[in-house]
């Protein structure tokens, strides 16, 4: 099937997000809370459009709303303009020094003097946009969660102490849109959570590449016993080599 | 002798708390020693002539506990236990009124003898709470005597699914928990969908401040929402139910799980209901009392054991609901309709009403600064000043009305020159408030339209979600600037800001309560703009609510020199001779308000 995303008509498939369609014609539309590997949150709402449908003009989730039937979508109307302006001077009253909040707050003209009416919290620099809890989640170990509700909600283990069920993968780290979650390395161990792990290093190369237990967790995971443990690249160039003997030499 | 007499003891939460227990232990006593043999209708134990149980709410809580003795029809208030023995030697053995305890009904300055005749009753038209008062919710007998269970057997042995849907599509009975989408196409979309799996469920996770008709439907008539509940599932196919109750309402959920036990016991729940093959059953689910979790989409995800957030509604409920399966998930009010649309039919609940969109009977908690506060039930179109005039008596103590907050948290206050709006889903939307579930509170000239929009932001802050932006952020924010106006540090330009974040939350927030967050705030700049500037600009708080902003005076020509604000003055900062003219320190004033709520002269003013 076909919608219209800015006067343009597009092809999609049933059942298609409309972000996915506006990212894969390089239609941009901002997002925090959104991440390619995981289902949509719809928590940051940066990434609102205007569907028409059947001649009504409704603000809905780009992330998260299905493609059913064949709408026409607006992405920068002024009105979605100006919502997407005043979630930032939101987002940037909660994290006033966060690079990338300031990034997207100045390419949307956030006026500073409406941010400053606000009490400042200058060491903030979490949205709760949920994708950490969201990955870890997926990734199978589940050891943050959302904590209380409303203007209290935060991002902890439980009780805030280490949690056991974190292996210190920093999956959370890498999914953050605004680096919000301190991974630190150093001396062979990470710290996280507050909780440390030992880092292991790549028995090819020697470079340091994950934690100890996330190895663990993944063969177990995989249920597969490697005699050696590599990093990705030296995995990459041992299966290389097991490729390169799979098949016997053709003489042409 | 005599006809037996039956004295009914309302021992809905209430009146429970108006110490109706322990009238009712004092009537048993009584009886037993002065050897007068009536049944008593309350709670306890057993006793030789009747069994003890209790009636539900009666409906008019402030006035309680409230007393009924048939056939005579008087109906008793505010009984204390010393007035029991009273009671018995009077009008249980002679037949006489004991007229202090009666009903006075303002509009004709009289005391009434039977309750059905106060305006307060007279001018209501009871369909959810039709058995409310009426019945002893622990009993199933007294249910079935007053009609129920005929509408289940009418529809699973009488009816096909689809005519129960038809009668309940006709009825045009709209979703009584706020929103109110047409439950006919709610159950319709359900049936339509062919799969083995489907729910039903009810909310019972009523959270709107003041709000209590589902609580008291659960606690005082509990079979009907069972019978509605049983009926829908026929209607869509339902295999399972699940009322989703609140942990709080602990009376509710001991009589709903009461009346589900007894249901099933005599074979009206279960497997094989009415034996014809039908089976559905009901689980309690208790709520951790998240407001959020009344929103269905968080309460879907509550009853699967996730955390309470809201998801969007781009695929609904019906079509993927709990587990993935279809599901009709309706408010308590809107279950308890449901049988006696049923026995009726749809045109006859279809004539209640308005004509347009806003069919049958809404019931309402009435509370606030309003003589008799309770539960009304009005057809719906009744208009505001009926409701708080007519059926809640004005304003207590006749002080001049200011607002009446409708629809919780999401909804707004509506100015007096509003009172003639007929209560319908559309009126109340378009004055820029809400139906909501029913929460109605009356405010007078003492309260501050500013500090009630403070105090609902701060209620949105703590029990939003938190999950998306807009709200969570834009509560927050909307509350920082609201509060900082209370307290004398509002700016220029903030009334703007505040509109403006509200108008962007109403259109970006992730569900319906983040989406009507900031209708708080935009009815009380609607018709109240006046005060919010007054608290800027002026830095005066009219209402003498704000503290900061507020500096009582009195009048030295309304003042008698009475001495009662000195007597009560907290602080003693009031000084005047008797029959003199009193005066207020300023600096040594508190600001709590006392001397303006005693003074009879109206006195003492706000500067």
């Amino acid at each position: 099937m076909k919608i219209i995303i800015d006067g343009k008509a597009y092809q999609c498939e049933k059942g298609e997000y409309v972000l996915q369609v506006a990212r894969r014609n390089n239609i941009y539309i901002p997002t925090l809370c959104h991440s390619d590997a995981l289902s949509g949150l719809g928590s940051c709402r940066l990434c609102v459009v205007e569907v028409v449908d059947r001649g009504r003009a409704k603000v809905v989730t780009s992330c998260i709303f299905p493609i059913t039937s064949e709408v026409e979508v607006v992405t920068n109307s002024t009105k979605i303009q100006k919502i997407r302006k005043d979630l930032l001077v939101l987002l940037q009253a909660r994290c006033p020094e966060n690079e990338e909040i300031n990034k997207l707050a100045k390419s949307f003209g956030v006026e500073e003097e409406r941010v400053n009416r606000f009490k400042l919290d200058k060491t903030e620099n979490c949205v709760i946009c949920g994708l950490c809890v969201k990955a870890c989640e997926e990734m199978g170990t589940g050891a943050i969660s959302t904590i209380d509700r409303g203007v209290f909600k935060a991002i902890s283990t439980p009780y805030g102490d280490p949690s056991p069920q974190c292996i210190g993968c920093a999956v959370c780290a890498n999914v953050c849109p605004t680096n919000a979650i301190p991974v630190i390395d150093k001396d062979g161990e990470r710290e996280i959570w507050g909780k440390k792990f030992k880092l292991q290093k790549c028995e090819e190369c020697g470079k340091e590449f994950a934690t100890e237990d996330h190895v663990k967790f993944a063969f177990a995971k995989a249920g597969v016993k490697s005699e050696k443990i590599l990093c990705e690249e030296c995995r990459r160039k041992s299966s290389l080599d097991k490729m390169k003997n799979a098949f016997p030499k053709v003489e042409l | 002798m005599s006809k037996m007499k039956t004295i009914y003891i309302c021992c809905g939460t209430g009146c429970i708390a108006k110490n109706s227990k322990i009238v009712l232990a004092e009537f048993n006593k009584k009886l037993e020693e002065l050897g007068v043999s009536a049944n008593v209708e309350g709670k306890e134990e057993e006793k030789a002539t009747g069994k003890m149980k209790p009636t539900g709410c009666n409906g008019i809580c402030e006035k309680g506990p409230v007393v009924k003795i048939e056939p005579d029809g008087i109906t008793y208030f505010k009984v204390k236990a010393e007035d029991v023995e009273e009671i018995i030697t009077k009008t249980i053995i002679n037949g006489e009124v004991i007229d202090k305890l009666l009903y006075f009904e303002p509009s004709i300055k009289k005391r009434v003898r039977h309750f059905k005749d106060s305006e307060f009753l007279k001018r209501q038209h009871k369909v959810a709470l039709r058995h409310i008062g009426e019945v002893d919710p622990t009993s199933i007998e007294d249910y079935i005597e007053l009609g129920g269970f005929e509408a289940l057997k009418k529809a699973v042995l009488q009816m096909k699914p689809a005519e129960v849907l038809k009668e309940v599509t006709d009825s045009g009975l709209r979703g009584r928990g706020g929103a109110g989408f047409p439950t006919g196409r709610k159950w319709n979309t359900a049936a339509s969908i062919d799969t083995d799996v489907k729910y039903v469920v009810c909310n019972g996770d009523e959270g709107d401040p003041g709000a209590f008709m589902d609580r008291s439907i659960m606690e005082s008539d509990p079979y009907s929402v069972v019978e509605g509940m049983t009926i829908g599932a026929y209607t869509i196919g339902g295999t399972q139910g699940f009322a989703y109750i609140r942990d709080e309402y602990g009376l509710a959920i001991e009589n709903m799980q009461g009346a589900i036990n007894t249901a099933r016991e005599r074979g009206l729940l279960g497997k094989n209901i009415l034996g014809t093959g039908f089976s559905f059953d009901i689980e309690i689910v208790r709520g951790g009392g998240a407001f959020v979790c009344g929103e269905s989409t968080a309460l879907l995800s509550s009853i699967e054991g996730k955390v309470g957030e809201p998801r969007a509604k781009y695929i609904h409920t019906t079509e993927v609901g709990l587990w993935g399966q279809p599901t009709a998930l309706n408010n308590v009010e809107t279950w308890a309709n449901i049988p006696i649309i049923v026995t009726k039919g749809g045109s006859w609940y279809g004539s209640l009403g308005t004509m347009e969109k806003s069919k049958g009977t809404k019931a309402f908690s009435l509370v606030g600064k309003v003589k008799n506060t309770g539960l009304v039930e009005v057809p719906m179109g009744t208009t505001l000043r009926e409701i708080i005039f007519d059926i809640g008596g004005g304003v207590l103590n006749n002080r001049p009305f200011k607002a009446v907050q409708i629809g919780g948290p999401s909804g707004g206050c509506l100015p007096e020159d509003h009172l003639d709006i007929p209560v319908d889903y559309e009126s109340l939307v378009k004055a820029d408030s809400m139906m909501g579930s029913g929460g109605m509170i009356v405010m007078d000239d003492r309260t501050c339209i500013v500090d009630v929009t403070r105090y609902y932001l701060n209620f949105l802050a703590e029990e939003s979600c938190g999950k998306c932006v807009p709200c969570r952020e834009g509560v927050k924010r909307m509350l920082e600037i609201v509060t900082d106006i209370c307290e004398g540090n509002g700016r220029e330009g903030d009334i703007e800001e505040l509109l403006e974040i509200s108008t962007m939350v109403r259109q970006a927030a992730l569900c319906g309560l983040g989406k009507s967050a900031p209708n708080p705030v935009i009815a009380s700049i609607r018709y109240f703009r006046d005060e919010f500037e007054e608290h800027i600009k002026n830095k005066r708080c009219r209402a003498g609510v704000c503290k900061p902003l507020t500096t009582f005076i009195i009048n030295d020509e309304k003042c008698k020199g009475c001495s009662l604000c000195k007597k009560n003055c907290p602080v003693n900062c009031i000084t005047g001779e008797i029959k003199k003219p009193h005066e207020i320190d300023i600096d040594k004033c508190v600001r709590c308000g006392n001397c303006i709520n005693m003074c009879k002269f109206d006195a003492v003013k706000v500067k």
